[in-house]
């Protein structure tokens, strides 16, 4: 387990990365926190001839507010945005799925960017990517794109990206006033990747005078675990939306994601534990978004 | 919790917490591992191996390889048999056949890993770059996938055109059927354990250091027992004809005379060695069945006797980042690099990673058990019958394999219990899957087996599974009583009494209301409880009854023991500690007998060149009773020797000589005393012959003396999310007697360790092949290992049987693991009884709780 030989590159500055991206093409991949990249390359199932390190590129660790989206830098680490005050109050999603990443040390060294650009299937915040409908900014030596998560995965570990772009930033929109996020997942073992799970945001409607349950006024749901690329739970979604929260709307909002997908078995788990879990785990996650809306309205 | 001591104390270390003399080393990264040895001119190996299950080689090419940067030299397996002999197994039992097979394949390829060739570069990385420019052309053959596919006669033979049964036996004990026609009930049951492997943190590896001056060879490496290791490598490298041989002893007459020598001084003190082994008949029978085996090994007996002391190599282990029974084989890469680095005459490195450690480093259990047993209503045993099959995989391991463990099995399966008579059918096969090695507990399927059979037996008749155990097990007031097998379970055999403790503590009489209650409330609690015994190291008989003929050689303990120059004291032993902490043990059993801080002494250990033969090392949980044994009685003699020159320098009587740490006195007197560096004085002025820095040695060995067993009683809580089939282990109790305690952090510590794994095994571990041989878990990510996260607080009661036998410690490092599956299966399935699951394999993986539960629907994989 020793990796092929490969030149390395520090980038001193972002138009430097972006020019050493231009030249050497597909020859080349960013190294940012490495957590996927350097196993990759240990076992030689990935061998870039360049790497381009983005570690030095520190102006680009903050996580700012402007025209109502957090945007997050792409040397922003994974225990950064754990530890955010902004993105607590503001993309309560993000905050929730970011201590279900592997462990302490991984998430001291992996970026928030680097996750989305690896894509992994089985990755949280590619999913709450999805479950947002993220802005994910994009650069090159040939200028800049805005790509919607929605666009952004074309499936197993493959992205929108050229092989000379680099994500510059993560673009999530702030929470309404009233707004609950919950992410559920299964894995095998405390920080492992998840066997299935589920990234939920729910926004509610302005509370009538009259009693009763609140209304959805918007839904996002990404599930992740099952496969391919992260998913959004389309049907479920709209299902819940303009519907008041009960437990017979959160089962069928279940029964649709069961419905919907097409989960992937492998030695941890099967299809059909897939499926069942990403229904169950659905559920949860809808009520206890519920809960800490209304709670906190 | 007892007092954890710091410093230097007067009074008694046994039965004190007294800290790791290991660990500031440990801690602060100062431990000196294989990989630590940096060599000026060191080469690096790598190994090209199979990625197929089973496949013809028909041609491999390395012009390509031996041209990239840095490559010094590439050994193909046909290379390979010119250097060095085969490994032949020594296991002579009725009915087995031991494949030989070479450190690298040439013909054929047996598993995915099999390696076929070394490559040795001036780097890891330049190794690993040219391994992926030779080109291996493979036909590949039908893979027998697993064990139902080795008793299938349809499928190819993995060994020499014979059938993949590789051992047959069969034994009865008492009037089997008779006992079954008379009984109330037969209940039976198919039982699996799949397949699991060691992983300790450090992988294998060796430098094998090769004196450019002298060519004295200096074997560096994370081994067991550096004495098997040595004796192996010695016989088996440097591959010489028979009349070269001769010739060489022609010249060297004097080798001869030496051996005969050594011979004769083993014989005279060892007289049973003499009488003719009971492995006599079935060795011969196998050499008449197969001619070539005895040339082949007289040729290599031979080849030993022929080879001067510069051409055997010293083995010297350092720390070793555990085993857990892995390294105490030799293995086929120890000797390729042995062979590699003789051949070029330079150092050579290396160092297994994780996936090689995975794929070949040593797997096992793999077995499937079937067992019935007669029953009276009562739920009193009135007999069983157990069938094994055991699969070993495609290389037995060296020396100790599957067909080793097969036999230890039978002998233990009876546990604690009353067990009337016995029928035992086992079957050794070979499949396309890597090496089945000692993983603590090898036998461990006894007891996962009969322990779940129990509860499915209570099931049955309706009673609870506590009450079937007390109704079999063996009380105090039965001992002594021979198990039906025939060990003896001597007075000390507490397992009743850690039973009865274990079912207080668990308020086991309550449960059943506890668990309905919490069932109204939607909590799914199950509680299990497993019961177990553990030869450590087993009483005189044992290894006789397990393997007639191995009890001479396995039972002997050895060891030094040195007052030095200066006062220290150095505890000398064949053991070679692992992560057992022997240094800080073996010190505070000294210690006491001396009377002297445990500062004063110094455990050596793991070098050949200093340390007394024993091939066994350390495993098989002896270290407690045997090493601490010898300890005992060997410090106990330095005393004599101590207090005799004493009595002469302070003009006193010897009954009048008091050592208290490490302060030598008349006693009442203690300001006029003297210390051990006056003594050594003294003595060295005496022994003018004393070793260099040496003033008194004491050696002696120890036969293990009443040996005898250690128990316990498991009891497990879980908690089963039925939705996502997530198991929570919210409490689990130990109660266990190891006889008297030498350190009960070290010996908490083994336990929790032994039940981690335990845990790993049931809710984690699984090494999987699919239904070609195909490996499927290559990566951490595939194998899960459980984390200190998975694991709950394990409060542990010991118990200490009264006992006049002196130094009666016996071991504690495998039953942890031995025991744990059983109580947290047992558990799960209490917990889940009410859904009418029954469960046959520790593996349990959410997916497969929701199978069993019913919650979704079995799925035909692939991979078993
Ligand atoms: C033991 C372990 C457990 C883990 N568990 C989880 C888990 O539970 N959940 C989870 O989500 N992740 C997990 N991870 C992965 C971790 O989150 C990684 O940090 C993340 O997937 C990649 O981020 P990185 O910054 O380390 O990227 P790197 O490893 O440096 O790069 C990953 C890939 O993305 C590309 N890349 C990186 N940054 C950019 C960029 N700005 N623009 C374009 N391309 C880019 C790289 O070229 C490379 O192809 C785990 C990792 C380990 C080692």
């Amino acid at each position: 387990m020793k990796m092929r030989g490969f030149e390395y590159h520090r980038a001193a500055t972002l138009d430097d990365a972006l020019a050493t991206l231009s030249e050497f093409g597909d020859d080349a991949k960013v190294l940012a926190g490495g957590q996927s990249l350097v196993p990759m390359m240990a076992m030689r199932l990935s061998s870039p001839a360049h790497l381009v390190d983005t570690g030095k590129l520190t102006t680009h660790d903050t996580i700012t507010e402007t025209d109502g989206m957090i945007a997050i830098g792409m040397r922003v680490t994974h225990a950064a945005l754990e530890q955010s005050a902004l993105i607590a109050t503001a993309v309560p999603l993000a905050h929730a799925a970011a201590p279900h990443i592997g462990h302490r040390a991984i998430r001291n060294r992996g970026t928030v960017c680097g996750s989305i650009a690896h894509a992994d299937p089985a990755a949280e915040l590619p999913a709450v990517a999805v479950s947002l409908n993220a802005q994910l900014v994009v650069r090159s030596t040939r200028g800049e794109r805005i790509v919607n998560a929605a666009d952004f995965f074309h499936g197993y570990l493959t992205t929108a990206l050229e092989p000379d772009e680099l994500l510059t930033e993560v673009r999530f929109p702030k929470r309404g006033a009233i707004a609950g996020a919950s992410v559920h997942e299964v894995s095998r073992r405390n920080g492992d990747f998840a066997l299935v799970g589920v990234a939920v945001h729910l926004e509610f409607a302005k509370p009538s005078t009259k009693k009763g349950a609140a209304v959805i006024a918007n839904a996002g749901i990404g599930l992740f675990g099952l496969g391919g690329i992260p998913i959004a739970a389309v049907e479920a979604q709209s299902l819940l939306v303009g519907n008041p929260t009960s437990d017979d709307l959160f089962a069928a909002a279940a029964d649709a994601v069961m419905r919907n997908i097409d989960p992937m078995p492998d030695n941890h788990a099967t299809a059909q534990y897939r499926r069942h879990v990403a229904g169950v785990l659905t559920r949860r996650a809808l009520a206890d978004a519920t809960n800490q809306a209304l709670a906190a309205s | 919790m007892r007092e954890t001591i710091v410093g230097p104390f007067a009074g008694k270390f046994v039965g004190h917490a007294v800290r790791r003399v290991e660990d500031p080393r440990l801690l602060t990264g100062e431990g000196r591992y294989v990989d630590d040895v940096q060599l000026s001119g060191m080469l690096h190996a790598a190994f090209v191996r199979s990625p197929h299950a089973h496949a013809h080689i028909r041609n491999i090419e390395v012009a390509a390889a031996r041209r990239s940067p840095g490559v010094v030299d590439i050994i193909t397996g046909a290379e390979m048999e010119t250097l060095v002999h085969p490994f032949i197994g020594m296991l002579a039992l009725k009915g087995l056949y031991d494949p030989r097979f070479y450190a690298l394949s040439s013909k054929r390829v047996r598993h995915v890993g099999d390696p076929v060739a070394i490559v040795i570069a001036e780097s890891r990385a330049q190794a690993e770059d040219a391994i992926e420019l030779v080109e291996v052309s493979y036909e590949t053959i039908e893979a027998v996938a697993n064990a139902s596919d080795a008793l299938d006669s349809r499928k190819p033979p993995l060994w020499d055109n014979r059938s993949n049964v590789l051992f047959d036996f069969a034994n009865t004990y008492g009037e089997v059927d008779a006992a079954f026609a008379g009984a109330d009930r037969v209940i039976s049951h198919q039982f699996k354990e799949q397949r699991v492997s060691n992983q300790p943190m450090e992988t294998r590896g060796i430098v094998v250091e090769i004196d450019p001056k002298s060519s004295a060879i200096t074997v560096h490496a994370a081994t067991q027992s550096a004495h098997m290791l040595k004796w192996v490598l010695a016989l088996l490298s440097d591959r010489a004809s028979i009349p070269a041989s001769i010739k060489t002893l022609a010249i060297n007459r004097d080798r001869v005379t030496r051996f005969a020598k050594s011979a004769k001084a083993i014989l005279t003190a060892k007289p049973e060695l003499k009488e003719p082994s009971p492995m006599m008949p079935a060795m011969v029978k196998q050499f008449r069945a197969e001619p070539s085996r005895f040339v082949d090994l007289q040729r290599a007996m031979l080849g030993l006797l022929a080879k001067s002391d510069n051409d055997r190599p010293e083995v010297l282990a350092r720390d070793i980042g555990g085993a857990f029974g892995t390294k105490g084989s030799a293995s086929r890469e120890d000797l390729a690099v042995y062979a590699a680095a003789r051949k070029l005459g330079r150092s050579v490195k290396w160092i297994e990673d994780r996936n090689e450690h995975l794929m070949g480093g040593g797997h096992s259990r793999d077995e499937i058990v079937d067992i019935s047993m007669a029953v009276r209503n009562d739920g009193t045993l009135l007999g069983m019958k157990v069938s094994l099959t055991l699969d070993q995989g495609a290389y037995p391991a060296f020396p100790f394999g599957g067909s080793m463990f097969s036999q230890i099995i039978r002998v233990m399966f009876p546990g604690p219990y009353r067990v009337p008579v016995m029928q035992f059918n086992g079957k050794v096969v070979a499949t396309n899957k890597g090496t089945l090695v000692a993983y603590r507990g090898p036998w461990a399927v006894e007891t996962f087996v009969r322990e779940r059979m129990f509860d499915m037996v209570a099931r049955e008749l309706g009673i609870t599974a506590a009450e079937v155990r007390l109704r079999n097990i063996v009380t105090m007031a039965e001992l002594p009583t021979p198990m039906i097998t025939g060990p003896m379970l001597d007075v000390r055999m507490s397992a009743h009494r850690t039973l009865v403790d274990a079912i207080a503590i668990a308020d086991y009489d309550n449960w059943p209301a506890a668990q309905l209650a919490a069932r109204a409330n939607g909590k799914i609690l199950g509680l299990g409880i497993a019961t177990f015994c553990e030869a450590a190291p087993g009483p005189p008989d044992f290894f006789e009854h397990s393997i007639p003929g191995s009890g001479a050689l396995a039972g002997i303990e050895p060891a030094k023991i040195v007052l030095e120059a200066d006062g220290m004291v150095a505890v000398i032993t064949q053991q070679v500690p692992h992560g057992q902490g022997h240094e800080t043990t073996l010190a505070q059993v000294a210690a006491d007998q001396l009377g002297i801080p445990i500062e004063a002494i110094r455990v050596r250990y793991g070098d050949t060149k200093i340390t007394p033969f024993a091939m066994m090392g350390t495993g098989g949980s002896r270290s407690a009773a045997m090493a601490g044994g010898v300890v005992t009685f060997a410090a106990r003699e330095l005393k004599e020797r101590i207090v005799d020159i004493a009595a002469d320098l302070m003009e006193a009587s010897r009954e009048d000589i008091v050592i208290e740490a490490g302060n030598v006195h008349v006693a009442g007197v203690p300001a006029r005393g003297i210390t051990l560096a006056d003594i050594a004085v003294e003595a060295r002025r005496r022994d003018q012959n004393a070793a260099p820095g040496e003033a008194i040695r004491v050696a002696q060995e120890f036969d293990g003396g009443e040996g005898g067993w250690t128990q316990a009683t498991h009891a497990c809580w879980v908690e089963v999310d039925l939705e996502t089939g997530q198991v929570a282990i919210p409490r689990y109790v130990v109660v266990e007697d190891c006889g008297e305690i030498i350190n009960p952090a070290i010996v908490d510590g083994q336990i929790r360790g032994g039940i981690a794994q335990g845990i790993g095994q049931v809710l984690y571990e699984k090494i999987t092949y699919d239904d070609a041989g195909q490996f499927q878990t290559g990566t951490f990510m595939d194998y899960l290992i459980p984390t200190a996260c998975e694991i709950p607080d394990i409060e542990i009661h010991h118990i200490e049987t009264p006992s006049e036998i002196e130094a009666n410690y016996r071991g504690v490092g495998e039953g942890g693991m031995v025991v744990a599956p059983a109580a947290l299966t047992n558990a799960i399935e209490n917990a889940l009884a009410h859904l009418g699951v029954r469960i046959s394999e520790p593996y349990l993986p959410p997916s497969k709780i929701l199978e069993l539960a019913g919650v979704i629907q079995t799925a035909r994989s692939t991979a078993r």
